[in-house]
């Protein structure tokens, strides 16, 4: 189909690639567009029609709602420093993990990579409630040791820096032993480097979840002083959710919209600094050796 | 094109009194912090609902030791083999397609050359981080049978309407579309970790080869990111076995439970406070993932 | 009601110093030899003080209660309430079963009060003095073993809802209903006049449809269990109700659409479905989402089963929980007393306010002294050509009988019941066939797994 171009992967690709590209994009992107316009047009149209768009009728009306309504405010605060603190942890505690998983042998190595695995399998909706009692018992509710810590360094991202670093030929670390590195050495200055491209990946995917990560912090964050932005649209969201039982799910609709709008526009940003730093992988990734 | 720049399985070293001390104690370091923090959230409550999965409990009082009653009662219902079956055909309906479209969309991401690669990465990561609740609005009224737009434009075709939210045959094809919506731009990410990890001279020595694109793909660019396809493949298995959200706000496991699926099923045992049975369902469902993903792996492992 | 604290205070005023009873819940108990420690008993402070968190769910009736807070605060106020929108679906089972930060009030479905009954408040002695007003319904389905665990809010009755501009142009004339066999009639003459018509709606959500039955079933002054929680979907009432349902089906009198989805906006709007039997919450449509028969609306009496039956039955309501485990369960008392009893926090609540000029007319209060079909607390609605809704909500909710506790499975039987009421509209599954298939499962899955 437009996998024929002729052309190797480095240089410039046919335009039925584009085209592929073009069509997956607008069809990725088509139910976000409806949602984000859909914010603009009064809450009953978003019900009664909700394919038209007419422009003249658009205006801030959810928007304005939506922030009287919701603390989206405090959303976007929570939300910013539960990505850094628990990001950081992740991003650093992960990979270091699954090196050690990946290029080492140790007693106990496979029971305790099996055991990862299992919590892996294990949906976390039943964790929901032993986690809850735990936060009780060490009187961590609505703090955000809570919203962090549970969950910083999951099985996923153990598991993948696992298959990643994997990869690494052997020798490299052999090599870098001779030159005297000492063993996180070697974590730091052969691995890292050579990974980038999968450290890149782990990073989108921890700010992806991490963003979109509702059910714990639901839970577990109890006032609105503590709300993240996906338990701000959660709020918003189990009201129309359902069975539509009452009356207004047409403004709460208008609302979620407007708020799920806001939402997105801090993590476009994000996701485009992000993406500098993928590019600049990418680079290192190539030119290892 | 070098042997040292082709990634090869991990080879872990042999155990070795001969080994300096700081290397047998570098991975305990390593792992430490992962570690402490696995004990505390991970294993806990983990082995809490071990323990819950042979109780009868409902929240409140204490709970009541039943042995295995749940898990026998899971093992005889049929509701609960219906869950898996509506899993399994889900499974059948995304993975195939969900992977060909990533794969295709990360290797030409994978191009420096092209051109808005920023545009269509983002565009392919913006439905994963969009509210599932706003999504499911549009999809409601885009498979309406009568009115939505998917069978108007069917109708303009000269097509048949099609029930696609409302028959038991159709509503499975809908929520997998929604599904594959949702989740493909997170395959590709990971995808495209692994195809950046390729080094661009296998690719060169290839081209030399004559190799067509097709083939060059299937012989060179698929086996190198083996490790890396598996690994989506196992994850987009949990996904797809643990899924409860796309259903539970498109169709609410309807209709006559046919998007009843064994991540609902579970769900649904958690929210009507059956916590045992809720328990005994998430061990059941882990055996029969772990089952699966072995089952894959080998079967890639196979290939080779 | 007034009066009625301070005489309270009166009494209890040297007890309440003896036995310095404070805001805090089971230690009131424990001190009276004569309480049951599981009931909430009312504060006996002249002027209670402290702070509770309410929890309500996003929306309208968070904005409308937020407006009643500044009314009860004029009463009482040293009390200070925290209001939170909150995904009470997703918190609440959580928050009661491990006991963290408990909210000490929340607003929740009746069907779900039954199942959180072990981590609630008995409120029967609070409740007490209101009992007698308060609509049989409403106690009945927040009972549990004896004891009420919800502050019944609001009434939902059952009415028929119908296009009247479209009925007379087919020469019909609705008010002329009485019984569903008139129903019949009119909907198979009405399809004769337009016969790409569907008049009656047949609810094609497992959930909602089953929540209709049980709108059906309450007006035969029966539901899904007896007052012991013994299955009685076996019985002459709920085959006469699927029955009538499968006629509608068989004969093509109906539109099976899922509640306000497209197909349903779609046809209510183009005089397609001209039959609308569901509860007040319904009005919502006509007033903000149909366009071209905004207006051709009017209510009236559900048919009656059978002459001289009762027209109406209750569909879905809500009520206000107080769990055990909340800090100052007695102040959150007041605040619903104050809300549902008193005359400023009712008017509050269902009179004109910001969010509805008008008045809030998409339920009716439960108790009765609030729900006077003389004395309207929300006025007419030109939606419905300047009908007197009040009147005709509040004289059907006064026919609605005795109901029976909601048992906890109630949601869970929609797997079953639920979705062979489906099979039977598909046409795959008879009116008995889904009494017993029904009956069977929800034995087996639900009642003896609990």
């Amino acid at each position: 189909m437009t996998l024929t171009t002729r052309a190797g992967e480095r240089r410039r690709p046919h335009i039925g690639s584009h085209a592929f590209l073009i069509v997956l994009a607008v069809a990725f992107l088509a139910p976000v567009v409806w949602a984000v316009l859909s914010a603009f047009k009064p809450a009953n149209d978003i019900i009664r029609h909700p394919l038209a768009f007419d422009p003249s009728t658009f205006g801030l009306d959810n928007f304005i709602g939506m922030f009287e309504d919701v603390p989206i405010w405090h959303g976007f605060l929570n939300t910013a420093i539960v990505l850094v603190l628990k990001g950081s942890i992740t991003l650093f505690c992960a990979p270091l993990a699954a090196y050690a998983f990946a290029k080492y042998d140790f007693p106990g190595k496979n029971l305790l990579f099996g055991t990862v695995l299992l919590t892996l399998m294990l949906p976390t909706i039943v964790l929901i409630i032993p986690l809850l009692l735990e936060m009780k018992e060490l009187g961590w509710v609505n703090t955000y040791q809570a919203l962090v810590l549970p969950g910083a360094v999951d099985a996923f991202a153990i598991f993948w820096m696992r298959q990643v670093i994997a990869a690494v030929p052997d020798e490299l670390l052999d090599a870098g032993r001779v030159d005297g590195c000492g063993e996180f050495g070697l974590y730091w200055r052969i691995v890292v480097p050579i990974i980038r491209p999968g450290l890149a990946g782990l990073a989108v995917l921890t700010v992806m979840n991490i963003y979109n990560d509702f059910v714990w912090p639901v839970v577990v964050a109890s006032s609105e002083r503590m709300a993240t932005l996906q338990v701000v649209l959660s709020t918003l969201a189990s009201t129309i959710s359902g069975n539509k039982i009452g009356a207004d799910y047409a403004t709460v609709t208008g609302e979620l919209l407007a708020a799920s709008t806001v939402a997105l526009i801090p993590l476009l940003v994000i996701f485009f600094l992000l993406q500098k730093h993928f590019i600049n992988g990418i680079l290192a990734g190539s030119v290892k050796g | 094109m070098t042997t040292t720049s082709l990634p090869r399985p991990a080879r872990p070293r042999r155990r070795g009194a001969g080994l300096p001390i700081t290397r047998r104690l570098a991975p305990y370091v390593f792992v430490a912090p992962f570690v402490a923090l696995f004990l505390a959230f991970g294993i806990y409550p983990m082995l809490f609902t071990l323990r819950l999965s042979f109780t009868n409990w409902h929240g409140a009082g204490s709970a009541e030791w039943v042995g295995w009653d749940n898990y026998t009662y899971l093992l005889t219902s049929p509701a609960f083999w219906n869950s898996l079956a509506n899993s399994a055909v889900l499974w059948l309906l995304i993975i195939p397609v969900q992977l060909v479209i990533a794969l295709a969309a990360a290797i030409l991401l994978d191009n420096a050359k092209l051109r808005m690669r920023g545009f269509y990465r983002t565009a392919f990561i913006v439905p994963f981080v969009t509210p599932l609740v706003a999504v499911a609005q549009i999809w409601v009224v885009l498979f309406d049978q009568n009115y939505g737009a998917v069978n108007a434009v069917l109708g303009a075709l000269g097509l048949p309407d099609i029930a696609w939210l409302t028959s038991s045959e159709w509503a499975k094809p809908t929520l997998a579309l929604l599904f594959i919506w949702k989740t493909t731009g997170f395959i590709v990410v990971i995808l495209l970790s692994g195809l950046q990890s390729i080094d661009s001279t296998v690719y060169e020595a290839a081209e030399l080869d004559g190799a067509g694109r097709l083939r060059r793909i299937w012989s060179i660019t698929v086996p190198l990111i083996r490790r890396t396809l598996m690994f989506a493949i196992v994850l987009q298995t949990l996904a797809v076995f643990q899924m409860f959200a796309e259903p539970f706000v498109v169709t609410q496991g309807g209709p006559y439970s046919s998007t009843t699926t064994a991540g609902l099923y579970l769900y649904n045992h958690i929210t009507r406070g059956d916590l045992g049975t809720g328990a005994a369902n998430s061990f059941l469902l882990v055996i029969l993932v772990m089952a699966l993903s072995l089952g894959m792996v080998r079967l890639l492992r196979a290939k080779d | 009601m007034h009066q009625r604290i301070t005489r309270v205070a009166a009494l209890g005023g040297l007890a309440a110093l003896t036995l310095s009873l404070t805001a805090c819940g089971p230690t009131i108990g424990d001190s009276d030899s004569t309480a049951d420690p599981s009931k909430l008993q009312a504060p006996t402070e002249a002027s209670p003080s402290g702070e509770i968190t309410i929890w309500d769910r996003e929306g309208d009736l968070f904005e409308v209660f937020d407006e009643a807070i500044a009314a009860f605060n004029e009463k009482y106020p040293d009390i200070v309430v925290h209001h939170e929108a909150v995904d009470i679906a997703a918190k609440l089972q959580n928050t009661l079963i491990t006991g963290s930060d408990v909210p000490d009030g929340v607003f929740l479905d009746d069907q779900l009060v039954a199942g959180y009954a072990d981590h609630l408040w008995d409120l029967s002695d609070v409740l007490a003095p209101y009992a007698d007003d308060i609509a049989p319904q409403k106690l009945d389905v927040n009972s549990q073993d004896g004891g009420i665990y919800g502050v019944p809010f609001d009434l939902d009755p059952g009415l028929l809802f119908y296009n009247e501009t479209a009925l007379e142009s087919a020469g019909i004339d609705a008010e002329s209903i009485e019984t569903y066999d008139d129903l019949l009639e009119a909907a198979r003459a009405y399809k004769e006049a337009v016969p790409d018509a569907g008049p009656i709606h047949l609810e094609q959500s497992p959930f909602l449809g089953q929540l209709q039955l049980e709108m059906y079933a309450s007006q035969l002054g029966t539901a899904i269990t007896d007052a012991d929680g013994e299955l009685r979907l076996d019985s002459p009432e709920y085959e006469q109700i699927l029955t009538f349902l499968d006629t509608v089906s068989t004969e093509g009198l109906g539109t099976r659409a899922e509640y306000l989805s497209p197909t349903d906006i779609e046809t209510l709007d183009a005089g397609k479905q001209v039959f609308y039997p569901w509860a007040l919450w319904f009005d919502f449509a006509p007033q903000q989402l149909l366009e071209d028969t905004s207006g051709d609306w009017r209510a009236m009496p559900l048919p009656a089963w059978t002459d001289g039956g009762a027209r109406s039955g209750a569909m879905g309501g809500s009520s206000f929980i107080i769990p055990k485990d909340g800090e100052n369960s007695e102040l959150a008392w007041l605040f619903y007393e104050f809300l549902m009893f008193d005359e400023a926090g009712y008017s509050a609540v269902w009179g004109p306010n910001s969010v509805y000029p008008e008045g809030l007319n998409t339920s009716i209060p439960s108790y009765a002294p609030a729900a006077d079909p003389s004395t309207p607390l929300f006025q007419p609605v030109d939606a419905f050509g300047g009908q007197d809704l009040w009147a005709i909500a509040t004289e059907a909710g006064a026919e609605i009988p005795g109901g029976v506790p909601t048992p906890s499975w109630w949601a869970g039987a929609v797997d079953y019941l639920g979705n062979n009421i489906q099979l039977m509209l598909d046409g795959s599954l008879t009116p008995e066939e889904v009494i017993d298939n029904s009956t069977a499962d929800i034995q087996a899955n639900l009642i003896d797994r609990q």
